[in-house]
């Protein structure tokens, strides 16, 4: 049996962490190859739904490469972004889905290597939960 | 007032002050020149002495003035030009340089550079590597957007009559997209094939490389496509447009023109019909271009290019009326009948058997009637492309001697050289300043051609000299056959009475429409122009048909503009461009003259795909961008646009912060070092790109043969503190950021040894010393020497020669795998130009001069101008970033204080 390969969703920010992702795509850095990136100005305007429906469609984990303290749009999007995935790692486990799917961490520009880094230890930490299977989470918005 | 502030230059300081007004709450209006914002620092590696990552640094700033509310950024834009108001405020105007992608349209999702077939040197990367012609600037681009390089028209695109991108599909063939390439073609104009034989290629003459040796066989390249794609699709991969018009188009005669005009109106959607008086279609390319040039089944197929779209083509179906057509229904006209008619000699003889004029001799051999010339005397009389054809069919013919007799000497030939040349070599005789004054008869057949000699006299009205015959020259020679082929006019005679015509008989058409006095009639071709070249014919049935679309959907015909372009870029521009152009030299083979008479088969032999290849790769891309159309064809948003142009835009704004940084000095001026001609000096900046994190490798090494180097050299004050180079004062970043460069080398090379040659060593700022220190206990090498010369060894090693202080100035070399040039900072000129009358005054080395520099650090020689950052003069990033703060702060006190002035 092929062994398990995580799907990941990324959120990235289109002027800060994205470029950084792009980076480890253009320095040809060898990352899981089921990670999908969908790019947003902002980190904090993430809603909780649609990390649940990702987890619901298909994926087994969703990261948020949020732009931290660089952020350019509001001083406090670190807090904010880290509520956002306080609720929905609530909603997971009403969900019967481990938090630990979720994950936010702060990628710059150039943080090409902090992103391998990262999609190689969610990926195998994602390996250890195993599939998260959308058949558990009921309900949810269709957000995205 | 549009705006509070303008600020010229988004540099780390032109951002640092714009954010900073921006949040005091003015309206700021910033401007950069480059496509992205971020200046210099954002290339850079780390910042001394912290070694913070310059780029991670820098994103979120330009993240920030791009998306500040108070701030309207405009990238790829220019101040042209600013003038104070007089009531403290200035009048500027703002160029937006064309980018050919809409902006607005553009999500920077980089398929435009994946498709892109032309690289350049990526000025990013200092030329290290390349980067695509559609591009964004870097990954951390902000805005990420698209721009186009294009310096202008390619030359041989044009000077194409139909428009044909020769650029492009050059460009095409050489990344082996051979269909691509041919699609390309049809684009522009449907008969690929025969424009690739027949064509007298427009394009090559005025080919940038023919001026070096080694330039690419334009014409038979576009034959290399034509053959490849028709091998492999017999028919088109089309059928009729899903666009559809309901008015109908009738086109007269199917010729270049005519089936041109056909194939773009039907495009359109337009049901065409043409009508063609001849029994098979194709005009003049079917019934006066031999086989040995231009083979039928080529014309055929190209043909179907046309009908393929749905046109319908009648022949033996002259029309005798204009007027008729209109009332059977045809909404429009095109009368493309070209000029069929042969001119005479007017001499006597003429109308004897065995004198034939050269298209009619040329229709009988097309048309398949045998005319056995075996063991036959033939002379041809004229110098045009006509005469030429004529005489080497008739040697085809089998005829034992061709006479091409001209009245002019032959470099007055109106014919192709190279088809004259072709001539001469299968046998043709050419005689020249002759001209036959009788045709003589025997037996009712033509017997002998008396001629006269010719002799040159002043030139006639269209410039060409005239000749008159020599008086008692005559002389006379016996001939089997004559052939006259001395030119074509008009034969409009049956349509004559519902146009208006030129005294040469030829339509009278707007020249730049091509309607006639009657709205819906159009004319095009040969027709309308005399006698010219296949590809013009084809062009104006183009021109035609975009103007007849547009009369057809009630549009005004004053507006349209027909196939806009870009001036054509400078040949000696695009030479200088690089130091040499390695080229392939790639000749098109053709068969031996002492065969190809033998028969009617093709006298060029096609290109294999290798040679193709070959041939392509020696194109110099004049125009940057080919023109391929991959880009715009890629994307996803449709924000491609060829068409854009500058827009310039006036502002009112009430004061002007002039943030314009500084240039580095340019390394090769300092000639002992040897920069630009030995690969393995590099300027300091070039290092900093090879230890970046968005570095174009993903290891340092040199460039001459991309081995990591174990001893590196750096030369401090190259450029600076030197009057040898007119710049005698210190550029404040070199020492550090050498010393910050030979830190990043031992990390990254852990036993390389690095030697930083200097006369002394500036560490003068905050934490600066300590850093010194810190680089000299990691164990780099500090010489005291200033350094003479660069010289190159055999393998790429360099020798150093250096006055060495510390042993009483002791002349010596040093061998180093690499030299890094520490170059110096040199003021940048765009602040000189941003104001016309001179009234910005800059001080002794051109930068901006600053009057109260102790206590007024950003006032400059104007009120309510302000300079930020190193617009004055060498500074490093955080002294810039200071310096744009006092700039901020003091341009809000001016506009403060101009809002409570009575």
């Amino acid at each position: 049996m092929s062994e398990f390969n995580p799907r990941i969703l990324v959120f990235s920010t289109d002027n800060v962490s994205d470029p950084g992702i792009d980076l480890a795509g253009r320095n040809k850095m060898h990352y899981p190859a089921k990670v999908f990136v969908i790019t947003l100005p902002c980190s904090s305007a993430i809603k909780p739904r649609w990390i649940t429906h990702a987890l619901r469609s298909g994926f087994d984990g969703v990261f948020i490469a949020a732009d931290g303290s660089d952020c350019s749009y509001v001083p406090d999007c670190t807090k904010r972004t880290a509520a956002v995935v306080g609720s929905a790692q609530a909603q997971l486990k009403e969900k019967a889905l481990e938090p630990a799917r979720v994950r936010m961490a702060a990628v710059c520009s150039v943080c090409a290597e902090s992103f391998q880094k990262h999609m190689l230890s969610f990926s195998a930490a994602l390996r250890k939960l195993g599939r998260a299977d959308g058949r558990k989470v009921q309900g949810g918005g269709h957000g995205l | 007032m549009d705006y509070d502030v303008m600020v010229v230059g988004a540099g780390i300081a032109g951002m640092e002050s714009a954010v900073s007004l921006g949040d005091m709450g003015y309206q700021v209006l910033l401007v950069e020149k480059e496509p992205s914002i971020g200046g210099k620092m954002i290339l850079l590696s780390k910042v001394f002495p912290t070694l913070d990552c310059a780029s991670c640094i820098s994103t979120p700033r330009m993240a920030q003035a791009a998306s500040h509310a108070n701030i309207d950024l405009r990238v790829f834009s220019e101040v042209r030009e600013i003038r104070a108001d007089g009531s403290g405020g200035f009048r500027a105007r703002v160029a937006q340089k064309p980018a050919f992608v809409d902006f607005a349209k553009c999500t920077g999702c980089q398929d435009c550079e994946k498709a892109c077939t032309v690289t350049v040197p990526d000025e990013y990367n200092e030329g290290l590597v390349s980067r695509r012609v559609a591009h964004i600037a870097f990954p951390q681009a902000v805005p990420k957007k698209a721009v186009l390089d294009r310096a202008g028209t390619s030359p041989c695109t044009f000077a194409c009559p139909a428009g044909i991108k020769a650029n492009g599909y050059i460009s095409l063939i050489r990344q082996g997209e051979f269909a691509k390439a041919f699609q390309l073609v049809l684009e522009d104009a449907p008969l690929v094939g025969t424009l690739g034989r027949a064509c007298y290629a427009f394009c090559q003459r005025e080919c940038t490389r023919e001026e070096i040796g080694d330039a690419p066989h334009i014409r038979h390249l576009k034959r290399f496509v034509a053959d490849w794609y028709y091998a492999r699709h017999a028919e088109p991969e089309y059928g009729p447009t899903e666009k559809k018009q309901d008015k109908k188009v009738a086109v007269v005669g199917s010729g270049p023109a005519g089936l041109s005009a056909a194939f773009f109106l039907a495009r359109e959607g337009y049901p065409v019909t043409i009508f063609e008086a001849d029994a098979e279609a194709g005009g003049m390319l079917r019934s006066s271009l031999p086989d040995y040039r231009l083979p039928k089944d080529v014309v055929d197929r190209d043909i179907r290019n046309v009908t393929a779209l749905g046109v319908e083509i009648r022949t033996s179906a002259p029309v005798e009326s204009l007027s008729r057509l209109r009332q059977e229904g045809y909404d429009a006209v095109l009368v493309a009948i070209g000029t069929p008619k042969p001119r005479k000699l007017m001499v006597p003889g003429e109308e004897l058997p065995g004198v034939l004029s050269g298209i009619e001799f040329l229709a009988e051999v097309l048309c398949g009637q045998k005319l056995d010339l075996r063991g036959k005397r033939v002379v041809v009389v004229g110098g045009g492309n006509v005469a030429v054809d004529a005489a080497r069919t008739a040697l085809r013919l089998g005829a034992a001697k061709v006479v091409l007799q001209y009245r002019r000497s032959r470099a007055e030939m109106p014919a192709s050289h190279e088809e004259v040349a072709a001539a001469e070599a299968e046998g043709v005789e050419l005689s020249f300043l002759s001209n036959p004054v009788a045709f003589a008869g025997e037996n009712g057949r033509l017997r002998r051609v008396r001629s006269m000699r010719m002799k040159p006299v002043a030139a006639d009205s269209d410039g060409r000299r005239r000749t008159i015959p020599i008086p008692g020259s005559e002389f006379a020679a016996d001939f089997d056959l004559a052939v006259v082929a001395v030119g074509l006019s008009a034969e409009a005679a049956a349509l004559r009475r519902e146009m208006r015509l030129n005294r040469d008989g030829t339509i009278w058409a707007d020249a730049r429409t091509l309607q006639t006095e009657a709205p819906w009639l159009f004319a095009a071709g040969d027709a309308v122009t005399g006698p010219a070249m296949i590809v013009q014919a084809i062009g104006l049935g183009k021109q035609a048909s975009f103007f007849m679309d547009r009369w057809l959907r009630g549009e005004s015909l004053e507006g349209g503009e027909f196939a806009p372009r870009l001036p054509v870029a400078d040949k000696q521009e695009v030479l200088a461009r690089q130091a040499e152009y390695p080229g392939r030299s790639v000749e098109k083979s053709e068969r031996h003259p002492r065969e190809r008479v033998k028969d009617f088969a093709e006298v060029d032999l096609p290109f294999t795909a290798a040679e193709a290849l070959a041939s392509a790769a020696n194109c110099l891309n004049c125009g940057i961008c080919s023109e391929c159309q991959e880009c715009r064809k890629a994307c996803p948003a449709d924000a491609i646009d060829f068409d854009q142009r500058e827009k310039v835009n006036e502002y009112n704004v009430g004061a002007v912060v002039v943030a314009t940084g500084f240039r580095l000095f340019p390394a090769e001026l300092m000639e002992n070092f040897g920069f630009g001609r030995f690969a393995n000096v590099i300027s300091a900046m070039q290092m900093d790109r090879l230890v970046a994190p968005t570095r174009p490798f993903n290891y340092v090494l040199r460039p001459g043969d991309g081995k990591t180097p174990a001893n590196i050299a750096y030369v401090l004050c190259t450029g600076s503190r030197d009057r040898t180079v007119n710049n005698p004062i210190c550029s404040r970043v070199c020492c550090m950021y050498s010393l910050k460069q030979a830190q990043l080398l031992l990390g990254a090379l852990p036993v390389a040894d690095v030697t930083i040659y200097n006369i002394d060593i500036r560490a003068f700022g905050k934490g600066y010393d300590e850093f010194y220190e810190q680089t000299r206990a990691m164990g780099v090498r500090f010489v005291k020497g200033k350094i003479a010369r660069i010289s190159e060894k055999d393998g790429g090693n360099l020798l150093v020669r250096y006055e060495d202080i510390d042993d009483n100035g002791t002349v010596r070399e040093a061998e180093h795998d690499l030299v890094v040039l520490s170059v110096g900072i040199v003021a940048h000129d765009e602040c000189r130009r941003l104001f016309a009358d001179g009234s910005l005054t800059v001080d002794e080395n051109l930068f901006v001069a600053q009057p109260g520099r102790q206590v007024d650090p950003a006032r400059t020689s104007i009120p309510g101008v302000f300079s930020a950052g190193t617009a004055t003069g060498p500074l490093d990033i955080p002294d810039a970033i200071l310096h744009a703060g006092a700039a901020a702060a003091q341009t809000a006190a001016y506009l403060e204080k101009m809002k409570r002035k009575p």
